[in-house]
């Protein structure tokens, strides 16, 4: 057991470490940045954003029922980053494997003492550190709006949100690294990862389509239904069985299809 | 150490390898000579877990390399033909990564690096990233990658290629100093390289072992050793059967005469032949051929022994057409029932 944590710990540390030295991720985090605080202050200060809003309707005399700033500012801006981060996650699970199959590394990685699971496992930790560390200074953000304002915002609204956005991002980040297994190339591998995830997004869509009991089943795997419960405040334990089921499921194809790999690999 | 039997793979219908048995002994060098394509890297892959067998088993220290998995990964070192390298890391930080998936004790790791770095002469890059590396220099991590966690068998695939002769030169004498604690394979199809570095030679050719032996064994035992060149004056014809039929003469044959003109260099005088003799495995016909030459009347001009070498073993067991030849028959490619090593004598050496 402790060998297989030692192992977890190595794959994660090189993976953070890829990261941390390829500029792509870089570019990519900066880009998202640049999003996330556009539409952060659109949301919150341009000229149909919330505050304005909010004025034009203290301005009407409106004071009933009363509203809830940082929390309508929280759920609408929540669910723009899950959007986004909808593009930014299959471009951080595209390279887990295919790189690693195209430089001839998960020969090192297949023919080391290590289980693949140790390795997925420790893969998609790294890169959800790193997606944690691209959200730390949108958090940041929120932070100094919310110092401001009043009531404050409720601790527990917030910590459910980013939690269900962590479960979220780690579920697709799962998913795409096992779609990452599946080629050795990367661009493939970040489309066939994007095309799942629009799938699993408008998975509620396709269940209102279909209707009945069928319907309702399929709504439940829906990807924003849950996430949009979770941003709302909305504690459900099915979400997080759903997120965590998405992971392990992930995983178990991550390490499954690189044992076949081997196996049948000319 | 490393004993395979039996060993075979196919890929879909075409077979990689079929019917692979040899073994190797602790502190052993084998060096696995063949032709691209020969079914080498396969055979490494399955001895280090990579892929499996189809049918067959190999057992590494004693465990299987399929059932026991990890057990085998962990006492063997791999240099894939392309070394595989994390090139965003530095040497050192990339040789502690590897260290650590190797379940090197966190203890030994510091100590095991640094001996894996000075024994490749990596000293000087430590603190490059491999990115920046020329391709000997990756080719160097490459194999300190495959000893840092120093393991008792180590496999390596053309370690040499790329190299420049100077870095050859190193790699070969780090190798040769790898022996005796380790039991290595490497793959090569330079024929040199295996005389130098290797206790013992598998030739493989189209997924068949079709020798093993010591390298000078093999010389000696597959084409009978050695042989004469003769350069003669006179009517080669008419002697040609007499020196046919001496004792210890295997075979002769005109490799030149005044009449056929290849080319300026190799012009003979006139009436003049060069021929060569092969012996017979353990005979020497030197004192018979001269006197049946100077005694047919025909003026000998040269003759010299030769050594017959790896590259003509090689080139005798991997042609397609050896077979036309009957004094070659033995050397050939064995028929699927019958197993792998031609000829006799080197079957009882690989069962030691």
């Amino acid at each position: 057991m402790r060998i297989i944590l030692s192992n977890i710990l190595a794959i994660y540390r090189r993976e953070l470490q890829t990261y941390f030295a390829s500029p792509f991720a870089y570019a990519i985090a900066a880009i998202f940045w640049l999003l996330s605080g556009f539409f952060f202050v659109i949301i919150l200060l341009g000229p149909d954003g919330l505050l304005v809003q909010i004025g034009q309707r203290d301005q009407a005399g409106i004071t009933e029922p009363p509203i809830d700033v940082p929390y309508q500012f929280l759920s609408i801006f929540l669910n723009l980053l899950g959007s986004l981060a909808l593009f930014l996650l299959p471009m951080l699970s595209m390279g887990l494997y295919s790189e690693e199959r195209k430089r001839g590394t998960l020969e090192l990685l297949a023919t080391s003492p290590v289980t693949n699971w140790a390795v997925a496992v420790g893969k998609l930790l790294g890169v959800l550190t790193f997606f944690i560390t691209i959200m730390l200074p949108i958090v940041g953000l929120e932070a100094i709006a919310f110092s401001a304002s009043n009531p404050p915002a409720s601790f527990n609204v917030l910590l459910l949100g980013h939690l269900g956005l962590i479960l979220m991002a780690a579920a697709v980040l799962s998913l795409g690294m096992f779609i990452s297994s599946l080629t050795d190339s990367t661009i493939l591998a970040a489309i066939l990862t994007f095309a799942l995830m629009m799938l699993l997004w408008i998975t509620d869509l396709i269940a209102s389509g279909i209707g009945g009991s069928l319907g309702e089943a399929i709504g439940h795997l829906s990807l924003i239904k849950h996430y949009s419960d979770l941003s709302r405040g909305v504690f459900n334990s099915s979400s997080i069985v759903l997120f965590a089921s998405y992971v392990f499921l992930g995983l178990f194809l991550t390490a499954q299809s690189v044992e076949a790999f081997r196996f049948q690999r000319s | 150490m490393i004993e395979v039997e039996h060993l075979s793979k196919t890929y879909g219908a075409t077979p990689a390898i079929a019917d692979i048995t040899f073994s190797v002994e602790k502190g052993e060098i084998l060096g696995f000579l063949g032709p691209n394509g020969a079914g080498k890297t396969t055979t490494m892959r399955i001895l280090t877990g990579y892929l499996p067998a189809t049918s067959g088993t190999a057992r590494v220290a004693g465990f299987d390399v399929h059932e026991n998995s990890l057990a085998v990964r962990q006492r063997i070192g791999y240099l894939p033909e392309t070394p595989p390298l994390y090139t965003e890391m530095t040497v050192e930080g990339f040789l502690y990564f590897v260290a650590r998936i190797k379940g090197v004790a966190a203890g030994d790791r510091a100590d095991r690096v640094q001996t894996a770095i000075t024994r490749c002469n990596l000293i000087e890059k430590r603190h490059t990233l491999i990115r920046k590396l020329s391709k000997g220099f990756r080719q160097r991590v490459g194999l300190a990658q495959a000893i840092v966690h120093d393991p008792p068998v180590i496999i390596l695939d053309e370690p040499t290629v790329g190299l420049d002769p100077r870095q050859i030169i190193d790699v070969r004498n780090l190798i040769k100093s790898l022996a005796g604690d380790h039991t290595i394979i490497l793959s090569t199809h330079i024929l040199p390289e295996v005389s130098m570095t290797c206790s013992r030679v598998a030739i493989i050719n189209k997924g068949r072992v079709v020798a093993t032996n010591t390298p000078d064994q093999l010389m000696e035992e597959l084409t009978g050793g050695n042989g004469y060149e003769l350069e003669v004056e006179g009517d080669f014809a008419a002697v040609q059967e007499r020196l046919q039929n001496l004792a210890g003469v295997k075979s002769v044959e005109a490799m030149l005469s005044d009449t056929a003109k290849p080319n300026a260099a190799d012009q003979l005088p006139e009436h003049h032949f060069k021929i060569r003799l092969v012996s017979q495995p353990g005979a020497d016909a030197g004192r018979a051929i001269a006197a049946t030459v100077v005694g047919a009347g025909l003026g000998l001009f040269e003759m010299r022994r030769t050594a017959v070498t790896l590259e003509d073993v090689f080139l005798e067991l991997t042609m397609e057409d050896a077979s036309a030849d009957p004094d070659t028959a033995d050397a050939d490619p064995p028929e699927p029932t019958d197993t792998q090593q031609i000829p006799e004598p080197a079957t009882g050496g690989e069962a030691a």
